[in-house]
């Protein structure tokens, strides 16, 4: 992250010197952060209403945002340098709601040697980044993986991603680089129900933010319409008869399983909601730092928590987005609720300092990375102290 | 629902510190929280985690039972999952626990449990409440459908008594005097009248202990 450069003080800035009020910053913003003055036809960012969708950066014609996260010369430093390294010519772009890895590209795309680039809604790639990717980087086919409209976390993310991609691929054509260089495809990923692991307990239909389910003859059913992926139903199901769709509960037991921990000192993992920090291309932590990406901190799971700390983890950071900007409804307070819950019954066996809930915005861009060095500091000093002992 | 509340980790280290195979069986039955196998498979990373600072060692199977307290359900499904087990942690209530004592003749059982009550879900709270005493002569049809009995701090048949006080209990001030819900109750639906007549001694030996129903 390159703040001292940008002197950003927050992660979006307008810059009112090069604004030439077109104001479709303005029209396109999903959460009506960008205010416009109808005097002098000024536009302003508020911040505390910005949930970095870069849909505004994306779409701005005078180039008048300055944005920290997958910005146009970090997308095309990227391309150029990973063209390289993965010795391709095809680009798959991502949105980690629709994926949380690249192991079914080969049965969406049909392909298996790509550069793989994965972003928080494909809704902010800029069209500039994919005809520079064709024209002068030399990717021949691009294939993007969005969530379906109405499961954007944006909103507006992957309508706007599908409008630019169609306006794209009619330029390539009329520009001879062929029909449909850039394939596009959408999905959602939702819960999975084992009926007969219910015990019609109810607590997916309770708790469901979008009430997508029901007791119906005597187990959960869900109207797959309706969900949305948060995977709150799957954490607090008792029966473990729930699971969500590419992230299975297996899945992230051995994703956890895995970890290749450092010998010495202690080994810290974090588990981020996907929405609350949103990681730079190439983003590197110490080897002592475990990062595993969630889809959202509802299904941040009390027993994935319990089987890190049990393998030897020496503490777990929870980052969860602020209650307010929570992109599916509760995850967030529920998974402080769980998590504190979880943190009293650890503190019958002296554990409650190894669990540590935290907030983070990705509008704020160093505040993950401070509460991760304030969490390391005190794991560090509990550490020490215990093997003084 | 039978409400329980988990035992402190430590008492069940204590009792469980001369085995080293424990199956640990959560009951998908009726218990409140549910205790069923996210419980069971949590409880027993729990144990392992606060067994190593014991410099103990636990061998752990989990399985979770379909209702505990039933003894027919329980023993075929138990019975092969304990041959090569010390012992059974159970998280059921204390019914479950009994069951399993009593279709395990020779077999160690465990509480993980201490059994509260049977107690309502007040969802909205996330709270569980006492609700019912299972007095054996239920008096809901004169109060309006709250039971004193359960609900009042001195099970009252004729209250509120003096330490009703803007709705709460004197006993504990977070709590709603139960006596001051049946008759906001009562005259809603027109009925205080039903109140009128002073509620003689309850025989409370309508249910003699141990209860036994037949058929």
């Amino acid at each position: 992250m390159n703040l001292s450069e940008n002197q950003l003080k927050f992660a979006v800035r307008l810059n009112d010197e090069s604004c030439s009020r077109c104001a479709v910053c303005y029209s396109a913003c999903p959460f009506e952060a960008i205010k416009k003055d109808p005097e002098t036809g000024k536009l302003l960012l508020e911040i505390e209403k910005c949930q970095v969708c870069a849909i505004c950066y994306s779409s701005c014609p005078a180039k008048a945002i300055d944005i920290i996260y997958y910005d146009m010369n970090s997308l095309t430093g990227y391309l150029e340098k990973a063209k390289d390294e993965y010795k391709s010519d095809s680009l798959v772009i991502k949105c980690k709601g629709s994926a949380p890895d690249f192991e079914d590209v080969e049965n969406l795309f049909g392909i298996s040697e790509f550069i793989p680039l994965s972003v928080p809604c494909v809704g902010r790639i800029p069209a500039e980044v994919i005809l520079k990717a064709i024209s002068t980087i030399g990717i021949k086919a691009i294939y993007m993986l969005a969530c379906d409209d109405d499961y954007c976390r944006f909103e507006r993310g992957s309508l706007i991603a599908r409008l630019r991609v169609t306006a794209v691929n009619a330029l390539l054509e009329q520009l001879d680089y062929g029909k449909e260089v850039v394939r596009f495809k959408q999905r959602s990923l939702k819960v999975k129900v084992d009926r007969n692991k219910c015990i019609s307990c109810g607590n997916c239909v309770f708790y469901c933010p979008y009430s997508a389910a029901k007791l119906e003859g005597g187990a959960a059913t869900f109207d797959l319409e309706l969900c949305r992926g948060c995977g709150l139903c799957v954490t607090l199901c008792p029966a473990l008869a729930l699971d969500l769709e590419h992230w299975e509960e297996a899945r992230i037991s051995t994703l956890i399983a895995n970890l290749s921990r450092k010998k010495t000192g202690p080994n810290l993992l974090v588990m981020r909601c996907q929405w609350a920090v949103f990681p730079e291309l190439g983003e590197e932590f110490d080897s002592d730092i475990h990062i595993i990406d969630m889809p959202c901190a509802g299904r941040i799971d009390p027993l994935h928590i319990m089987e890190a700390l049990r393998q030897g983890i020496d503490g777990v950071l929870i980052a969860a987005c602020h209650e307010e900007d929570c992109r599916s409804k509760n995850g967030s307070k529920e998974a402080q609720r769980l998590t504190a819950s979880l943190k009293k019954t650890l503190s019958q066996i002296g554990f409650e300092e190894r669990l540590h809930f935290c907030t983070v915005a990705p509008r704020y861009p160093e505040s993950f990375r401070e509460e991760l060095r304030l969490f390391k500091e005190r794991i560090e000093s509990t550490y020490l102290q215990e093997v003084k002992q | 629902m039978i409400v329980t509340a988990q035992k402190p980790l430590d008492e069940i280290l204590d009792f469980l510190s001369p085995y080293k195979s424990v199956l640990i069986a959560g009951c998908d039955g009726c218990t409140q929280p549910p205790r069923g196998l996210r419980e069971a498979r949590t409880l027993a990373q729990l144990l392992e985690l606060g067994g190593k600072l014991r410099e103990k060692v636990f061998g752990f199977k989990v399985i979770t039972l379909p209702k505990q307290c039933d003894s027919y359900l329980t023993l075929a499904p138990l019975q092969p999952q304990v041959r090569d087990m010390e012992t059974i942690l159970s998280l059921a209530c204390g019914l479950g626990v009994q069951t399993i004592a009593q279709v395990l003749p020779d077999f160690p059982v465990f509480p993980a449990q201490n059994t509260l009550f049977i107690g309502a879900e007040i969802r909205e709270d996330n709270t569980l409440e006492e609700r019912c005493a299972a007095c054996g002569d239920c008096l809901l049809a004169l109060t309006g459908g709250i039971c004193p009995i359960a609900r009042c701090a001195k099970s009252l048949l004729n209250g509120p008594c003096g330490g009703s006080q803007h709705g709460k209990c004197e006993i504990d001030p977070e709590k709603d005097c139960a006596w001051d819900l049946i008759i906001k109750r009562l005259e809603k639906l027109g009925r205080l009248s039903a109140l009128d007549e002073i509620s003689p001694p309850r025989n409370f030996g309508e249910v003699m202990k141990p209860g036994r129903v037949s058929g």
